[in-house]
């Protein structure tokens, strides 16, 4: 007692600074000791939960594998209420709805008890994610009849339901996840939702929405273009470029509306199909583009017109080269170098001494490759009548 | 057909699960490595008749265990390899160290048993 007494009066006695200090230790002390706690409480449940959604997963694929390779097939009449509820929330195209309910009459009872465990697992969220997981991933792996029973347990589990109600929640993740999780199982009766988040406010909402459109429905699913108003971004265009080239049947739609569009990017994204699809058809609307506002379109539909060999927009661009920009004028003596003949010789020679360096270069390539005997002449001219082109070209023949 | 020894290498575990059970019931012994570091020591420690391995896996990749199984260990045991879209480069490679056969992700794994029943045969 009278030690605790002489420890009072020794604190006491001591100066403010000092008991500041003290007391800031033992806060600290106090804080550092609560603080362990808490992680220690933290990681013990994040290691639980990380233990538990292994468990659930293993449970999980064991199932899956299960129901993939459940040969015992009836031909009885199964119980089809879930997908009779799912329909009366959708429309679904007739051929769909047939080619589904033929699926589920071939369910096996082993199958169908396991979509009624998975059904019932899904209905809590930290488990549905599990689920989904597993066959998303899956969805990435295998093809053919397993990938269309993967499809058929997931509208069978319910879980298009919730991907169906995602697609109208306010949050822009959860939208676009929602509409790739559609693609990835290719739920073509999610395409009502989705084509309304074609113009959304968030650039990763409208790359989902445009990617499912074309992933679910090929070349027809480009439809999209016709009323988009947001710019399509470069990287979108190369990921729908990159999926139309996937399909077997490379039969395109009629891309000239895309290249009226008051969008600039629907424009370059047409001449983009016009090239890699060789759209010769097309001829008469790229030249009528050579007229567009844009530089960047005139200078790219004269890349497509080079490839696609638009003798006639040559012709023309001959005619109107000096009210070209510089980067149209380059443009246009690259596609000179393709379709030139030789009748084009004057033209080039008066364009030997363009103010840009590349036009003189690719001018004297040209010339080069019409009139050798020409090149040649102008190869001996002295140093200081020589372009620099000519002198960059000196001696190469 | 007798019964063979089959290595799969894959880090996707439902797939591998999927690909064992398939492979089982055609009459094959699964061993399952989820690396290619693990598939490298189930190949040394099994001697399998065929070997199934997925390019992209940790640790190890499919490529350096191809290339382990061909200029390392010196066998000529049959190799399929898994690729995802894009890899072509990678299949390439594969094909020059020394694989015999590979399949594009997604792939339907009846056409794979179909590869690895003749590839046994």
């Amino acid at each position: 007692m009278t030690t605790y007494q002489y420890l009072i009066d020794y604190y006491r006695e001591l100066p403010f600074l000092i008991k500041l200090i003290g007391a800031l230790i033992t806060l600290s002390v106090i804080l550092i000791i609560g603080l362990t706690i808490y992680l220690k409480g933290i990681r013990r449940y994040q290691r639980k939960k990380h233990a538990d959604i292994l468990k659930f997963k293993s449970e999980y694929e064991v199932m899956l594998v299960e129901f993939l390779y459940a040969d015992d097939h009836i031909e009885n009449e199964v119980e089809k209420n879930s997908f009779n509820e799912w329909l009366e929330q959708i429309e679904v195209e007739p051929a769909i709805q047939d080619e589904l309910d033929d699926t589920i009459k071939d369910l096996s009872p082993i199958q169908q008890s396991i979509i009624s465990k998975l059904r019932k697992e899904a209905l809590v969220k930290s488990k549905r994610k599990i689920i989904i997981s597993i066959l998303y991933k899956l969805m990435e792996e295998v093809s053919g009849e397993m990938s269309d029973s993967i499809k058929v347990l997931y509208i069978e589990t319910g879980l298009i339901d919730y991907a169906l109600k995602k697609i109208n929640n306010t949050e822009w993740s959860i939208k676009a996840k929602s509409i790739g999780e559609l693609s990835r199982f290719e739920v073509k009766e999610g395409h009502y939702e989705v084509v309304k988040c074609m113009d959304h406010s968030n650039k990763e909402v409208r790359k989902e929405a445009h990617l499912y459109m074309v992933n679910l429905f090929q070349f027809d699913g480009l439809y999209f273009l016709n009323e988009l108003k947001t710019p399509l971004s470069e990287w979108d265009q190369i990921q729908i470029l990159e999926i139309l080239q996937r399909f077997d049947d490379q039969q395109i739609c009629d891309i000239r509306p895309w290249l009226k569009s008051t969008n600039d990017t629907v424009v370059l994204f047409g001449l983009k199909l016009a090239q890699i699809y060789n759209q010769y058809e097309i001829n008469d609307t790229l030249i009528e583009l050579l007229s567009h506002k844009s530089k960047s379109i005139r200078v790219c539909v004269i890349e497509v017109l080079t490839h696609l060999y638009g003798l006639e927009a040559k012709d023309m661009l001959k005619a109107n080269f000096n009210e070209l920009s510089l980067e149209e004028q380059l443009s246009f003596f690259t596609m000179l170098e393709k379709l030139v003949i030789p009748s084009d010789e004057p033209f080039i020679e008066k364009h030997l001494f363009h103010k840009d360096f590349e036009i003189q270069l690719l001018a004297l390539k040209i010339l080069k490759s019409i009139n050798e005997d020409k090149y040649k002449v102008l190869n001996n001219l002295p140093a200081d009548q020589k372009s620099k082109a000519m002198l960059q070209l000196e001696n190469t023949i | 057909m007798n019964k063979c020894k089959i290595v799969l290498a894959e880090d996707n575990s439902t797939l591998s699960l999927l690909l064992k059970f398939r492979l089982e019931r055609e009459g094959h012994e699964l061993l399952m490595a989820k690396d290619g570091k693990m598939a490298i020591e189930l190949i040394e420690n099994h001697s399998p008749d065929l070997i199934l391995t997925d390019i992209m896996m940790p640790f190890i990749s499919g490529l350096e265990v191809i290339s382990h199984v061909r200029n390392k260990l010196e066998t000529q045991v049959p190799i399929i390899v898994f690729s995802s879209a894009g890899q072509e480069e990678m299949v390439l490679k594969a094909f020059s160290l020394g694989a015999n056969d590979f399949m594009g992700k997604p792939f339907s794994p009846n056409e794979l048993v179909i590869r690895v029943n003749r590839l046994l045969a």
